[in-house]
């Protein structure tokens, strides 16, 4: 039996930085009481308001990096924390990338942040990969200058930065260029949905990091389990591959709330 | 033969294990993953009549004995979860207990006679959640009184379905709740539910973690808590309990059978040792079983109420 991680349990700690990118986007750091691989995520708690999951942006010099983006009443809080205001921080949680073989790195929106700490991962490997993202508009792009570094390929839907196109048709082309052994992809499901397709049309690996309701982190209260498999995505995933992949009945399709009923279909 | 077969109000386990309520039950896919991990029997998390989304987070938070909770009765209502149960039913054999609350025994009832009619295994009356005192009062299991009313109320509703109650360690009386409960028409008690509730605080801020403030304590902190209640309650009564709390090994589960239980819940032990937990204890149990010359469990239910010297 594991032994239960200390890390897990709730410990507040302060904010040694806050970094501005704009007032809606922002990361904050933290002293690393724990290990994280890319692709895991912690739960990140504002005392009295909430507590949601975040994915790691980075670790580095013994700081863990976490980046929101100003969408609802906990991220909006959370850009009015400054540096020295305590938070609960616990993890690791979940299964991460695993990486292997020459990789295709796809994110979209804020699926980009955990990859930014995915793709310094591979560096240190010396793993060889490309990179496209995709995003809204250039100003919601996140890490622009950092995966520039790696030549990374932009796309927007208003052609602001980058491409005017999906990012998905930015790794449809990269793939019948070159060649890869998997893809990676965060982002929102729709192009994660994409993204399978493509690695199943081209023979490829794909490792997908998923998104549902989640309420406990730790694989236990149910709410986050995907239908097919019935895998939890705080432990099992949020990374799944492919052949997890396969057994994921609501992949493309509307998830469960807070109540764990099914949400009706977008209209 | 199979050893771990056992027998619960003329329900036939493949193995004593039951996946206790609150934990992975809420999606016909999560209880079918936990039975083809090695549930004899699994577990719905407690439904009740409309949809709620329980308690805001922090809702389930791990501490070195265990976990803490108040996830507070989050489900999507009967009716959605009738079309759990029955996808369930479409894609799995393992025996199906539905667990139901609600707030007063007019309402039990109402709610058992809908789930009843989905014709489970058998229908666990949840008097005991501990988190929730804010909005429903005091749990039905802290009066013995309270614990028969809701009993006869369910059993009157439930037709031929098996009734158990899921009692609480905490009560004015176990062996008077039991008692009262198997004259009004319980076919089985459930003890324990999570014991409480307990308060975790962060010191960093000196504020409670859960956002309910209180939360059901579980996990290995409670097992002797379950251990003695059993014991009690197997000296009271003969109706078949299932035993639950704190369980994460075979000798835990052992420990609760010699005390008198025909069956286990496990539940927070997913945390720890994830669903595979539920065939590490199963090969547990029949290691144990073989070593010591036993045919089946039944020869070692109930061994600690022995008096005398060995």
């Amino acid at each position: 039996m594991n032994s239960i991680l200390p890390s897990r349990a709730m410990r507040s700690l302060p904010i040694k930085q806050v970094v501005t990118h704009s007032p809606e986007l922002k990361s904050f750091l933290f002293e690393q009481t724990f290990e994280a691989e890319p692709g895991q995520f912690v739960m990140l708690w504002i005392p009295g308001l909430d507590e949601k999951p975040f994915s790691v942006s980075d670790v580095r010099d013994g700081w863990i990096e976490i980046t929101a983006k100003a969408v609802g009443p906990f991220s909006r809080a959370l850009m009015e924390c400054q540096a020295g205001d305590r938070l609960g921080l616990r993890g690791p949680f979940g299964r991460g990338f695993r990486p292997r073989g020459r990789g295709l790195v796809v994110g979209g929106g804020m699926g980009i942040a955990p990859l930014r700490y995915l793709v310094h991962w591979l560096e240190r490997d010396r793993a060889p990969f490309r990179v496209a993202l995709g995003a809204r508009t250039a100003a919601e792009m996140m890490f622009v200058g950092d995966f520039s570094r790696y030549g990374a390929e932009f796309a927007t839907d208003d052609g602001t930065l980058g491409r005017q196109c999906l990012v998905t048709g930015l790794a449809a082309r990269l793939c019948a260029d070159e060649s890869f052994d998997v893809i990676y992809g965060c982002g929102p499901e729709p192009m994660l949905v994409a993204l399978k397709k493509l690695a199943d049309e081209r023979g490829l690996d794909c490792q997908l990091s998923l998104e549902r309701h989640m309420k406990c982190g730790i694989g236990v209260c149910g709410s986050c389990c995907v239908d097919g498999s019935g895998l939890c995505i705080c432990r099992e995933g949020p990374v799944l591959d492919k052949a997890e992949l396969d057994q994921v009945a609501d992949f493309g399709l509307p998830h469960r709330d807070a109540t764990g009923a099914r949400k009706p279909p977008r209209t | 033969m199979n050893p771990l077969a056992v027998q619960i109000a003329g329900i036939a386990l493949e193995s004593p294990l039951v996946l206790a309520s609150g934990v992975l039950g809420t999606t016909a896919s999560s209880l079918r993953r936990v039975a083809r991990a090695g549930a004899g029997a699994v577990t719905t998390k407690s439904c009740g009549r409309t949809a709620r989304p329980g308690h805001p987070a922090p809702c389930v938070l791990p501490w070195p004995g265990g976990l803490i909770n108040a996830v507070g009765l989050s489900n999507p209502g009967v009716e959605a979860e009738l079309e759990e149960l029955a996808e369930y039913r479409r894609t799995c054999a393992a025996p199906l207990f539905v667990s139901i609350f609600a707030d007063s025994p007019d309402e039990f009832g109402r709610l058992a006679r809908r789930v009843a009619e989905a014709q489970p295994d058998l229908i666990e009356v949840n008097v005991s959640c501990p988190n929730v005192e804010s909005e429903f009062g005091a749990p039905f299991a802290a009066d013995p009184e309270a614990c028969g009313r809701v009993t006869r109320a369910v059993k009157e509703n439930a037709g031929a379905v098996p009734v158990s109650i899921k009692l609480s360690a905490q009560c004015a009386s176990l062996a008077r709740t039991a008692v009262i409960c198997r004259q009004s028409g319980a076919d089985a008690l459930t003890a324990i539910n999570t014991v409480g509730p307990g308060m975790w605080i962060d010191v960093g801020t000196g504020r409670p973690a859960l956002a309910n403030k209180v939360g059901g304590v579980s996990g290995p902190a409670i097992l002797p808590i379950a251990v003695r209640a059993v014991y009690e309650i197997r000296k009271a009564v003969d109706l078949p309990i299932i035993g639950t709390g704190g369980v994460s090994c075979a000798e835990d589960a052992l420990q609760l059978i010699m005390a008198g239980a025909d069956a286990v819940g496990v539940g927070s032990a997913v945390y720890a040792g994830g669903v595979e937990v539920f065939g590490e204890i199963n090969r547990g149990l029949s290691a144990f079983l073989k070593e010591r010359g036993f045919d089946s469990l039944a020869q070692v239910k109930g061994l600690a109420q022995r008096e005398g010297r060995a």
